[in-house]
């Protein structure tokens, strides 16, 4: 048995991707998957005083043809994207921006996202020097297959090798 | 018995009207802790301060977080008698935002058309401010809403 600290024998465990990793087309079919419960929905909606009723009342959302509550779309958006971090965004860098998020049906409470990714393009910054520039086009689907958002996402992410960006 | 608010419907809303938000939310560890691990945000940015010490000093805000508060915050104005949220574009995050700041809320109207007897569509220009009036948010919301009987 080594004699050794365990923290010098240790290796990291590491996350997440650089700059240098990601190729134009490529997929990434993202872990875990994340069910939607009653609580999940009530508290996110109300902790962002997001006040309509279809995502904190059932009665409510039965009048409005819901069998459930409907899941706060900002929810689901949330979801899907924190789902894509490890694989997209966890190596470090600032998120920029979304453009053309569709939320194309409703979620209700009990049901199952899960999230892939495809890259769409990359570039380097001429003003940073430990990042460049990655666009992702992101979609979440149901426990269905059926498809309930989605959106591309820009963001800096750092490179491995950082003599590669900037001027 | 109604239980959303009477000028919040379809008709309601006139292009170019800008509302300011009445309330503000000074962000807390619930806000941006909670809701980045509720979501399984895996990066630690958000939640390791430890980690931050060379680079912001502090546990950056998940801008996911941000555009949910900075919407939230519009929600009673634009989204109470909401029958969908139909998408959003043009998301910009401007400013980094950390636990402690106060957000606040903008909206314009920027288009409405009349889908069907029950609804029409509204597509709203929302801001979000922090406590130094810097923008911390700009984009857009496209949203399906209840029409007046």
């Amino acid at each position: 048995m080594s004699e050794e600290d365990f923290r010098a024998r240790a290796v990291l465990a590491v996350k997440g991707n650089k700059f240098e990793d990601f190729e134009d087309g490529q997929i990434y079919e993202h872990h875990w998957g994340r069910t939607i419960t009653d609580s999940d929905n009530t508290w996110f909606s109300t902790q962002t005083l997001s006040f309509n009723p279809l995502y904190f009342n059932v009665a409510y959302a039965k009048t409005l043809g819901h069998d459930k509550m409907v899941v706060n779309p900002l929810l689901v958006f949330n979801t899907v994207f924190g789902m894509s971090v490890e694989d997209l965004s966890e190596g470090g860098g600032l998120f920029l921006g979304v453009d053309d998020c569709e939320f194309i049906q409703p979620l209700h409470v009990g049901d199952t996202l899960t999230a892939r990714s495809t890259v769409v393009s990359k570039r380097i910054s001429k003003s940073n020097t430990e990042a460049g520039i990655v666009t992702w086009f992101t979609e979440g689907h149901n426990q269905d297959g059926v498809k309930v958002v989605e959106f591309r996402r820009t963001n800096f992410v750092r490179f491995r090798d950082p003599q590669q960006g900037g001027e | 018995m109604s239980l959303t608010g009477k000028h919040t419907y379809f008709e309601d809303f006139e292009l170019g009207q800008v509302i300011r938000h009445a309330r503000g939310k000074t962000m807390c560890e619930n806000d941006n802790v909670g809701i980045t691990l509720q979501v399984l945000n895996t990066a630690d940015a958000h939640f390791d301060e430890h980690a931050m010490k060379d680079s912001f000093g502090r546990r950056l805000q998940f801008g996911g977080v941000t555009i949910a508060m900075i919407i939230g915050l519009s929600m009673q104005d634009t989204g109470e008698n909401a029958l969908q949220e139909l998408g959003l574009n043009k998301i910009r995050l401007k400013t980094s935002v950390f636990h402690g700041d106060t957000l606040y809320a903008y909206t314009e109207v920027l288009s409405k058309q009349e889908v069907d007897s029950r609804s029409g569509e509204v597509t709203f220009k929302h801001w979000g401010t922090n406590q130094k009036d810097e923008i911390v948010f700009e984009g857009e919301r496209r949203v399906l809403i209840k029409r007046k009987h």
